[in-house]
């Protein structure tokens, strides 16, 4: 504008030239929208929503191979889902999966203000569609890939992209219209104010209808690094957060911490029902989401591997399961299956150092067994076989409540954890025989107290457990009054008797101990 | 009007570059020097020394657990050119036209295999082995199922069709890709009459439910059900001369082991036997006896015996009726079935008493699956520890029993350390096509074995893929192998309107 000459405009007073000239007019600041935009999405994937999309990459598969993608072929949109889960393999590293997100969503956003020859406020509108898919996304929480297609996460963002580019190119080629009508400043501050509101919306969304998803996958990231005091860690931090699925990763941390006899506790188990629905897409329990994992985790291995076959029947191939199919194969010595399966996961982008870790443990058998993480498995695994269907299973933990005999200690405190868990009296009595004359972990220890009212013995057995009585005593002199309505109270107690097992077995898991003694039950043992 | 021109120039300039990259590449070559060491070349699919038919597809392979990066391999036989190929990192892909015409070449004799590996340290050279290729052909067509090995669950499954001759595959029927509630089923137990598929059927179960019967390219659904009979039809028969299906009906569970080496068991609460004529849509019980489990019939080629399994139920009387799975299953070791025959007469349709072909319970083993050969000298069965479902036993071997001199032996040539199954023959008995879990322990692949003259089988070979690394990629397990002399004619779009028919 300074450079522009001004055109033959006679000069009328007598002020000084050099005063008379133009002053250089201070452009306002334009915030860059676009830019904005970008920068958020990128924010939202990279920090805020990060491991939700990890783990939908975990729960996806894809691989440059026809043979392997034929489940997907198969079905309808198959190659767009195709190009979705290859995208949504960029989610390994969060910070690369939500830059090709929001260069997706930003371009999108842009080509739709331009195909639709949006001006001023109007402009606002070509939001719609991220505002949408960003909050569809935290609305659906684990739905998003938990017995759906996963590909419809990068795969439905790229397809309005590719058709806003295709739109543009045709406008751009046949019309005169080559650019976005500027916006005024109030304009632009606007649009950019829906840009943040869109992406707080969201955020809103996922935090308030959906405040678990985040929490659990975190420990489900946490858990693939094989980081159990942050899985620990995650889960205490959200200690009244109370779904079966943060219950149970916590369980198999506490469990790979050897600390299933002192700490598995820590959390309010009175669950809440998450936001989960199946194939049918009615609503589910959500067992399937973290079963396998369980029965892994407490040393069921076989059981872990049928669970992994049929997750890969029902969804198709999936990183998740094939690496437990992996890991199954090695801890039973089935090393050319084992093989197969790594070969398999050699072809996914970005997980060769996965493969290279596992590749090495191949007709190792001593480097199956000296894994930190394997050799923690292989301790508990059951000492003699039998069916699966002629036992209990408790969900949580997946570990079999039946068994009776453990090849260590660690399956020993499983089996008790397990039975103080479903507040199996009689079964858990039965199994602290072996600590007679030994200090029991401090759970156990309690429990034994607790019930020493009833079996004085239990003293005698375990004279170490006295040391709990003050508590005890102090703990039931304050729920007395309690007891005539313990789902009133069961919220309030929390904080004060956090990890005490007599708070758990009297105001733990009501709900369904109460659902079970609906059905007819008599027992506690619907706490499952 | 130069645009134009210049736009067909560079279109024509990139076919070229295409056709070139696509027909083009190096010529394999055998190296020039190479160094010879003492073992055979580590195959995958292993095809040293089997024995094949002449129109066979081309035997494409790779080199595994080598440090090489590239292979050559030489085929020559005692006629016809030599045929070099490889030099495409360590897959092996032959041209099937050469191929074929090696194999025409030398039919009853053998091919020698030259395999070259280029290491770091230069080319070395395997020892050489040997594809004999025998007088008489395979049966152009294996029809199979594919499944995950996922034992209760099942999802996406289709019964497809192999020309065993070239690569090609076309779908028999496959289920609703996509879950849906209403229309979610599995699809079973394929069976044709005589070799041909002018008469087959299938199972659909679950929704949809009912048998798929196809004569004469007429497809229609049936429900093989009434008071007396267990569940529906399960394992079929076709008469070989008469419109006439035998069936197995069987009550079955699965239990999945905690800690052992095989996965699960599959038993059979109860089983019987009937006839169903596919015209009158007659059922006809055959064997009924409640403490008796027999499953698995056959028919003998000129139709005048009916073989079957049979096991006695044990005798436990701790646990109550409403308990007799549970029973089943703390005896699930001793359930051993031996291989009896029944008399039948065509005309007047029945049955006369049974007899004993096979006593395996008394060597502490169990028979599965008899098939007769087409000139009726042979019965090919599985065998194993205890049980009927021998797919998911290791100790599952391939057995016959030579019905003219009565001696029993195992095709040990065929079999493997692992499950050798579900089994069949060539329309002219030369050829057995069997499902085994040889390959990594837990995914079935056919195997094709030459059964001579002598009744002896030789070293079994993996059907043949155009690429050698699809049996490792591919998680589906081949299923109840069959094979016919012509293709399937009826559609899947007329299956399936078939199957969708609720009427």
């Amino acid at each position: 504008m300074g450079k522009h000459k001004r055109q033959s405009a006679p000069v009328r007073t007598a002020a000084p030239a050099s005063a008379n000239a133009p002053q250089k007019e201070r452009k306002p600041f334009r915030i860059p929208v676009m830019g904005l935009l970008f920068v958020l999405v990128w924010a939202w994937g990279a920090l805020w929503y990060g491991d939700v999309m990890r783990v939908a990459r975990e729960w996806s598969f894809w691989a440059p191979d026809i043979t392997l993608m034929q489940y997907e072929s198969g079905r309808p949109w198959g190659a767009l889902w195709h190009i979705g889960l290859a995208l949504l393999q960029l989610w390994r590293w969060p910070v690369l999966g939500s830059a090709v997100l929001a260069l997706l969503l930003t371009a999108a956003t842009w080509l739709t203000a331009y195909c639709l020859r949006l001006r001023g406020w109007w402009q606002a509108l070509a939001f719609v569609p991220v505002a949408v898919y960003l909050a569809v996304v935290a609305h659906q929480g684990v739905d998003i890939y938990f017995e759906a297609e996963p590909g419809r996460i990068m795969g439905i963002p790229f397809l309005y992209t590719l058709v806003v580019i295709l739109l543009a190119l045709i406008i751009f080629t046949f019309t005169r219209h080559h650019r976005l009508h500027p916006e005024t400043l109030p304009q632009n501050r606007g649009i950019a104010l829906v840009a943040v509101v869109t992406m707080a919306v969201s955020m809103a969304i996922s935090q308030w209808l959906r405040p678990y998803v985040r929490v659990v996958t975190e420990m489900q990231c946490e858990l693939m690094e094989q980081d159990w005091k942050a899985v620990q860690k995650t889960a205490r931090a959200h200690p009244t957060l109370s779904y079966r699925m943060i219950a149970a990763y916590y369980a198999m941390a506490t469990v790979q911490r050897g600390e299933q006899g002192s700490r598995l506790f820590d959390l309010l188990m009175d669950y809440d029902e998450p936001y989960i629905h199946g194939f049918d897409r009615d609503e589910t329990t959500g067992q399937t989401y973290y079963l396998m994992e369980c029965d892994y985790y407490a040393g069921l291995v076989q059981t872990a591997q049928h669970h992994a076959m049929e997750n890969l029947t029902m969804c198709g191939p999936t990183l998740r399961s094939l690496k437990m199919l992996t890991k199954c194969a090695l801890l039973r010595g089935e090393w050319t299956v084992a093989e197969k399966y790594l070969r398999i996961l050699g072809k996914v982008p970005f997980e060769g150092a996965w493969v290279k870790r596992y590749t090495a443990m191949l007709r190792q058998p001593d480097a199956v067994n000296n894994d930190a993480e394997m050799k923690m498995v292989r301790m508990t695994e059951p000492v003699h076989d039998t069916f699966e269907s002629q036992y209990i299973q408790p969900v949580f933990m997946g570990y079999n409540a039946s068994l009776m005999e453990g090849r260590s200690v660690n399956a020993l405190l499983n089996s008790l954890a397990v039975q103080l868990y479903t507040k199996t009296t009689q079964g858990f009595l039965a199994r602290c025989e072996a600590y007679q004359g030994q200090m029991p972990p401090q759970t156990i220890a309690e429990a034994l107290l607790m019930f020493s009212s009833k079996h004085p013995q239990l003293t005698e057995a375990f004279p170490g457990i006295t040391m709990h009585q003050t508590r005890l005593g102090s703990y039931f002199q304050e729920v007395k009054p309690m007891m005539s309505d313990r789902q009133r109270y069961a919220r309030e107690l929390f904080p004060r008797y956090k990890g005490f097992y007599p708070y758990y077995y009297f105001f733990g898991n009501l709900k369904a101990t109460k659902k079970q003694k609906d059905n007819g039950g008599t027992s506690n043992h619907g706490v499952n | 009007m130069r645009l134009h021109k210049l736009t067909i120039l560079a279109f024509a300039s990139l076919l070229t570059v295409v056709l070139l990259s696509a027909c083009g590449g190096q010529r394999a070559q055998v190296p020039e020097t190479s160094v010879e060491v003492d073992s055979l070349a580590p195959l995958y699919p292993d095809y040293t020394d089997v024995t094949v038919p002449a129109n066979i597809a081309p035997l494409n392979c790779m080199l595994e657990h080598t440090d090489a990066t590239d292979m050559v391999m030489v085929l020559k036989g005692e006629q016809g050119d030599e045929l070099i190929t490889g030099g495409e990192g360590l897959k092996v892909r032959i041209d099937t036209t050469a191929w074929r015409a090696l194999l025409q070449a030398n039919r009853g004799k053998e091919i020698t295999v030259t395999v070259y590996a280029e290491t770091a340290k230069g080319w070395k050279r395997y020892q050489p082995h040997h594809i004999s290729v025998a007088q008489e052909e395979i049966d152009a067509f294996l029809t199979y199922r594919l499944i995950e090995p996922g034992y209760e669950l099942y999802r996406q499954l289709g019964i497809y069709q192999r020309n065993l001759t070239n690569w090609d595959v076309e779908t028999v029927y496959e289920n609703n890709r996509v879950f849906e509630d209403g229309d979610n089923h599995c699809i079973n137990c394929h069976n044709f009459q005589n070799h041909s598929t002018e008469n087959m059927l299938f199972h659909v179960r679950a929704n949809h439910g009912g048998t798929i019967i196809v004569q004469g390219g007429k497809a229609e659904k049936v429900q093989i059900k009434g008071d007396s009979i267990l569940t529906a039809g399960v394992y079929p028969s076709w008469h070989p001369k008469a419109p006439l299906v035998a069936f197995s009906t069987n009550k079955t569970g699965q239990s999945f082991h905690l800690r052992h080496p095989e996965a699960l068991e599959v038993l059979d609460e109860r089983s019987d036997l009937l006839l169903y004529d596919v015209e009158q849509h007659k059922i006809q019980m055959v064997l009924t006896d409640t403490t008796l489990l027999e499953t698995f019939p056959c028919w003998s080629p000129d139709g005048r015996w009916l073989y079957y399994c049979v096991t006695r139920e044990p005798d436990d009387k701790s646990f109550p009726d409403s308990l007799h799975a549970m029973m089943m299953l703390k005896h699930y070791q001793e359930l051993r079935y031996d291989v009896y025959r029944l008399p039948f007469d065509v005309q007047t349709r029945r049955f006369g008493p049974s007899e004993l072909v096979i006593d395996c319970a008394s060597r502490q083993r169990s028979a599965t699956f008899p098939r007769i050969s087409p000139d009726g000298r042979y019965l090919l069965y599985a065998e194993g520890d205890y049980g009927q479902f021998h797919i998911w036993h290791k100790s599952s071997d391939l057995y016959v029993k030579d019905l003219q001199t009565g001696s029993l032996y195992a095709l040990t040539e065929a079999n493997s350390d692992d499950v050798d199954s579900y089994h069949s023959w060539s329309s002219n008995g030369r050829w057995i096509v069997f499902s085994s879990r040889r390959m990594d322990g837990a995914y079935t692949r056919t195997h094709i074995a030459y059964f001579d003259p002598q009744g002896r089988a030789r070293k079994a070979f993996c059907l043949p893929q155009e690429d050698p690394e699809y049996n490792i990629m591919l998680l589906k397990s081949y299923n109840v192998p069959e094979l016919t002399k012509d293709a399937v004619r009826t559609t899947p779009q007329t299956l399936k309107e078939t199957i969708y028919n609720e009427e």
